[in-house]
């Protein structure tokens, strides 16, 4: 609890600072921002050195980490082009995710095929792809609401507060290229682990259920493909930034969805907690 | 000592005159020479297009000001009669408000325009540089320094551009960024292209001029170092650049949705950031409609900048009432220095009394050791300090200055200050006299 309670502070720093847009503003938010990462690192570590590997096996662990990686991803970006704008769009997702699960409980025991490598290399890099997906989408939700005000030749709010339309397009298509990579990555990772622990795992239930028509597994290639197909449109085929940005949006809604609903309610293979 | 200000500006005086009592950054160090050789040695002169003016400081604020008016009317060759009525004198309080609403951007023209922020410091450079500033002038500055920064990061004062030529170039930013990788292109060479050309080519990578009138626009390409290009290929500079001003004095449209069309297939669709300064309109209102392309016309900009101005006017309340607490800062300070001299002759005649007896007690104290004799000293010392404590700081914080005097007076007679003035000065010729001792 006290953890989404640092992010809520976080993101009222950036609230003020949207609204003051007064440096000392912009200091505390990014201070507040980076005082809950090093919280919940060292909560995560914890964790880490009881479980022997870090917490990312069920609902509450897997969602803690993602929300700790967004975090750090988010903070870089900040860092590396020192824009502060997007920081009010970014932390409600933060206290959101972590507010979900703030009263569920962490994992106390991971089978022991959980500690072969690739495990860690699958639900890591997934992790970390969806936390880049998170950030472009929010950062691609801010292009379209400036896209919208410059069209419209109407400057308001969001015209004096977000970098310009080329800095947002440009932190959207990396954070989807870095994602996307990542998504390979993991997706690769998970059939090396299958194919390892397939003889280990034989009397599991969900050994079984890890093919492609299961729904989780299904909608994790789906959404490989819907963003391998963006930055291969924007690269080849003239797609405009605006529908990049939107479709980098309407991708991490299909990853949320995959993350929560379908994983917890229709997939019967990635069940670990 | 007081502050005094003499000067003339765009509230005052119309053009004419600010042209001819102007005075250029290079001829600024004789300025200040001049109106030293007249008895104003510590001064700061400000000139902009929109003013001259002279910080000074003076005993007798009224005689200065006459002879600041006097040897600048004499320096640039007019007559009084041509600038008085232009002129202002201010003094103390009055004059810093004015140097601090200055600074801030409150006088401005453009009110919150960010070029007078630098001019101020600038004139305080070359004053410092060229002849050196007192205690009072340098205090005043920063003090201006810090209400102009204080103004715009805290009120809003300077945000959003105030100009069509800045508003375009804001807005260029917005969709593009940084503007330095992009080119630019200029439909006309009339006084509105030259303006945006002029603004546009600070920013920007190239700047090309596309003209009816090959000879103006060869004018204009010279004027800001950029390129020309026959009317008939101006859809090929298109390709390239990313930011077009179109400002001709055509009765038809120059660019057709047709045409802007085919340019935007040759440009892969990259975005375009158009601005129709021209009445009639040059570019198809039809354009605006197309995803890559920003249009924006002369209204749409004259909105912004109204927008932008009556924004700013909210903020001057908030300005002025920073000025003001700067103000009262400031001129407690000055006070507290009219003090000074009362303070030193005060503390200077305590601490003869504190020497001449502790000399009448050396015998007595010589069967004391060392350490209980720096005991002494260090005790009669703090006794010394705490007793005047009190009464210099009353003394500093009197606001008037009759009161002040008459405590000066007072005090001065009560301990026979002048007296010990006297005797001071006597000593010091002295031992001035005395020839030194030689070397050996």
């Amino acid at each position: 609890m006290s953890l989404a309670l640092l992010y809520v502070a976080a993101f009222a720093a950036y609230v003020w600072h949207f609204s003051s847009q007064k440096a000392l503003a912009g200091r505390v938010a990014t201070g507040l921002l980076l005082l809950a990462i090093l919280v919940h690192t060292f909560v995560l570590g914890m964790y880490t050195m009881e479980l022997g590997v870090p917490p990312m096996a069920g609902r509450t662990g897997a969602v803690s980490t993602f929300v700790w990686m967004l975090a750090i991803a988010y903070l870089s970006v900040e860092v590396s082009t020192d824009e502060r704008g997007i920081g009010i769009f970014v932390t409600p997702l933060l206290v959101a995710l972590q507010g979900l699960v703030a009263h569920g409980a962490m994992p106390t025991d991971v089978p022991q095929y959980f500690a072969a490598p690739f495990v860690a290399v699958h639900v890591g890099a997934l992790l970390f792809a969806y936390a880049s997906f998170a950030l472009a989408c929010v950062v691609g939700i801010t292009y379209v609401l400036l896209f919208r005000e410059l069209k419209r030749r109407t400057p308001g709010v969001f015209f004096q507060r977000l970098p310009s339309l080329q800095v947002l397009d440009r932190m959207n298509m990396r954070a989807v290229w870095i994602g996307w990579l990542l998504l390979t990555i993991g997706l690769v990772g998970g059939a090396v682990w299958l194919r390892d622990v397939s003889v280990q795992m034989a009397d599991d239930p969900r050994l079984p259920h890890m093919t492609l028509t299961d729904p989780k597994i299904l909608m994790a290639l789906v959404t490989w493909v819907i963003y391998g197909v963006l930055l291969a449109s924007r690269r080849w085929a003239g797609l405009t930034a605006r529908r990049a940005a939107w479709l980098s949006a309407v991708g991490f809604a299909l990853v949320l969805l995959n993350f929560l609903p379908v994983a917890y309610f229709f997939a019967r293979s990635h069940n670990f907690a | 000592m007081h502050l005094v200000l003499v000067g003339l500006s765009h509230h005052t005086a119309p053009l004419e005159v600010r042209e001819r009592m102007g005075i250029t950054r290079s001829m600024v160090p004789a300025a200040l020479d001049r109106l030293s050789q007249d008895g104003c040695d510590d001064a700061v002169l400000l000139s902009t297009c929109n003013r001259t003016e002279v910080y000074a400081v003076a005993p007798d604020p009224s005689s200065m000001g006459e002879r600041i008016v006097a040897c600048l009317a004499d320096y640039r060759g007019v007559s009084r009669e041509e600038i008085d009525a232009a002129l202002y004198v201010r003094t103390d309080a009055d004059a810093a408000r004015h140097l601090f609403r200055v600074s801030a951007g409150l006088d401005s023209l453009v009110v919150g325009e960010p070029e007078i922020l630098g001019q101020v410091k600038d004139a305080y450079k070359i004053a410092n540089e060229s002849r050196g500033t007192g205690t009072v002038i340098n205090r005043l500055f920063h003090g201006a320094f810090a209400i102009g920064k204080r103004v715009r990061s805290d009120t809003g004062l300077a945000e959003g551009a105030v100009s069509l030529s800045y508003a375009a170039v804001t807005l260029a930013r917005k969709i593009f960024g940084d503007l330095s990788s992009h080119h630019f292109v200029v439909f006309g060479a009339g006084e509105m292209a030259r303006l945006s050309a002029v603004h546009f080519h600070q920013h920007v990578a190239s700047t090309t001029i596309a003209t009816r009138r090959q000879d103006r626009g060869e004018a204009l390409a010279a004027e800001i170092n950029g390129q020309v290009t026959s009317w008939d290929a101006r859809f090929d500079a298109l390709v390239e650049a990313d930011i077009l001003v179109s400002a001709t004095g055509a009765a038809d449209l120059v660019v057709t949705e047709l045409e802007m069309r085919r340019v935007l297939a040759a440009r892969r669709r990259r975005p375009m950031f158009l601005v129709d300064l021209a009445v009639p309109r040059d570019i198809a209102p039809e354009v605006a409609g197309m995803e890559e392309v920003f249009l924006y016309n002369l209204d749409d900009l004259r909105g912004i900048v109204q927008e932008n101005l009556a924004r700013r006017q909210d903020a001057v309340a908030k300005a002025e009432r920073l000025v003001n607490d700067e103000v009262a800062a400031w001129h407690g300070w000055l006070r507290s220095r009219a003090a000074i001299p009362t303070v030193v002759a005060l503390r200077t005649r305590f601490e003869r009394v504190r020497q001449s007896e502790l000399d009448r007690l050396a015998p007595r104290l010589a069967a004391l050791g060392p350490e209980a004799r720096q005991r002494v000293d260090e005790i009669t010392r703090l006794m010394v300090e705490k007793l005047l404590l009190t009464p210099t700081e009353q003394l500093k914080a009197i606001d008037d200055h009759e009161t002040m005097d008459a405590y000066s007076a007072a005090l001065r007679r009560l301990f026979a200050l002048d007296e010990d003035a006297a005797a001071s000065e006597s000593e010091r010729a002295a031992a001035a006299a005395t020839p030194p001792r030689p070397i050996l």
